[in-house]
């Protein structure tokens, strides 16, 4: 018989993984805060509501096979992976995602970050501890007594402190820092995964163009669609078709293939400047046809607002595309002519 | 002989001009955007969702503000996809214009604002690269791209929704028959 209850810890929407579930026992009954000094909010929301023993885990050594849970507030290098692979369920307060050496170790089954006090429920159902533990000579009630007693003299000896101003500066800073340097990560990562790969394929793809010749037919075609308004009009009808829209546009490809062969014209000469506006709304009036039922989805959507949405978007782009490419080319008028 | 030579350079040659033109993206590009995106990125999680999510939600009762400001801002904070999740704060009839709308600026706002869609920068970059190559500035056309979405999207959203309606009324009737 014990009194722990679990909590279900989530991530914040800007955090990663989770969510974990923490039920702290007579072997592991610690909730380790490791946030620089002091016992974070959030370990000690953990403790109320588990029944767990909160500690200053910077201050004080617990044995990670202690530990029910730890939190630390780690932008994203050392400790995160540590605990991980220590095989400690981890909270961290900072919105880091894997990363550092010991990146393997973090799984979203032992590693949830971004958390708040608002993250964290109470499990309803109230856990029994293992049978084992009422074989062991102490009662489950004793051991947790003797727990508290020894984190109360521990405590005692430095009485529970607020954070002081220079702490409050460092860990504002921290908090600052780590969120730029996270910043930094997710851009590199979506610069690596999405922007160089499509560089590499559109350079390869120019490079043919303009050695070919091919592009010189290319011109043939391209010059009489999109070299003037009723050209552009065609292409923007053309591919707003409610049949056909919703083939062209996944990921946008047939739209960033067209628009480099209209840039590759531009460059050369063969289609004016200011003509980039509307040929930008002309190649394009498909867009996201192919993924109406999805961003419905997301947006909370019933069935029957799906079933409805999708043919009203589809017919509201053969309307709307050619009325874009019209505003955009009156809105063209003086751009890049002296 | 001299036929395969030619041939093999010639080969080779239309990669070097590829290789040109990545190294030029690359180098011409890529700093920029990877400053500008960590800084927006930064800027989004400084603010927090649940703060855009609040002054969002405000902006819903408004036609004009329905469909400009609140996907201009879903777009902006969430980026594609996520920015369509904004949706549940609309009633159902205006769900699918929201999506419309939304959708539409997610290409637009790359011009100004390349972390939003970063995928699939191209579609304006590619035509935007010919205006580099005449020596003539982006700023102009990024900005004026930027300016017609934004009507674009508000007409995009007031058609779809009326014609959401109509479609909505025409199944109740059938329903009803």
């Amino acid at each position: 018989m014990s009194n722990y209850r679990a909590v279900l810890v989530t991530k914040a929407t800007s955090g990663w993984g989770g969510p974990l579930t923490i039920l702290p026992t007579d072997e592991k009954p610690y909730i380790a805060s490791i946030t620089g000094g002091g016992i974070h909010p959030v370990a000690a929301r953990i403790a109320e509501l588990t029944g767990g023993i909160a500690v200053d885990g910077f201050s004080n050594k617990v044995e990670p096979d202690e530990m029910a849970c730890v939190i630390i507030d780690c932008g994203g290098t050392a400790r995160c992976g540590v605990y991980p692979k220590l095989g400690v369920l981890t909270v961290d307060v900072m919105p880091a995602s894997p990363s550092g050496p010991l990146i393997n170790f973090i799984k979203e089954t032992n590693f949830v970050s971004g958390v708040k006090e608002s993250h964290i429920e109470l499990l309803n159902e109230v856990a029994s501890t293992a049978e084992s533990t009422s074989a062991t000579k102490k009662s489950a009630q004793e051991l947790k007594a003797e727990a508290r007693a020894k984190v109360a003299s521990m405590q005692s000896n430095q009485p529970t402190r607020k954070p002081n101003f220079i702490e409050k500066i460092g860990r504002a800073m921290g908090g600052v820092v780590g969120t730029f340097y996270q910043a930094g990560r997710d851009t590199v990562d979506q610069v690596l995964r999405n922007i160089l790969p499509f560089m590499a394929f559109v350079s390869t793809l120019i490079g043919i163009i303009l050695f070919t010749g091919i592009g010189d037919i290319l011109a043939n075609v391209i010059k009489p669609l999109a070299g003037n308004l009723i050209g552009l009009l065609v292409i923007s009808i053309v591919c707003a078709l409610p049949f056909l829209s919703p083939l062209l546009g996944p990921g946008a490809v047939i739209a960033q293939v067209v628009g480099v062969l209209v840039g590759v014209e531009i460059g050369r000469g063969n289609i004016p400047p200011q003509l980039a506006l509307p040929a930008l709304f002309a190649i394009n009036p498909q867009v996201g046809c192919d993924f109406v039922p999805v961003g419905l989805t997301l947006g909370e959507a019933k069935p029957e607002t799906i079933e409805v949405g999708v043919p009203a978007v589809l017919l509201s782009r053969q309307i709307t595309g050619p009325v874009a490419v019209i505003l955009a080319y009156v809105a063209s008028i003086g751009l890049y002519t002296e | 002989m001299d036929f395969f030579v030619h041939l093999a350079e010639g080969f080779i040659g239309m990669f070097q001009e590829g290789g040109k033109t990545f190294v030029g993206l690359v180098t011409g590009i890529i700093p920029t955007l990877i400053c500008l995106i960590t800084a927006v990125n930064a800027f989004i999680k400084f603010v927090g969702e649940e703060r855009i999510e609040r002054f969002a939600a405000k902006c819903t009762g408004n036609m004009v503000l329905r469909y400009t400001i609140f996907p201009i801002l879903s777009m902006f904070f969430l980026t594609n996809p996520m920015a369509y999740t904004f949706g549940k704060f609309l009633p159902e009839h205006q769900k699918p214009a929201f999506y419309d709308s939304a959708v539409s600026f997610c290409h637009p706002i790359t011009g100004l604002f390349p972390h939003a869609n970063a995928s699939e920068l191209f579609v304006y970059m590619g035509i935007a690269t010919g205006i580099t190559q005449l020596g003539l500035s982006l700023g102009p056309l990024a900005i004026r791209y930027f300016l017609v979405a934004i009507v674009v999207i508000l007409i995009r959203g007031i058609v779809t929704e009326s014609i959401t309606k109509m479609m909505m009324k025409r199944r109740e009737a059938q329903v009803a028959a």
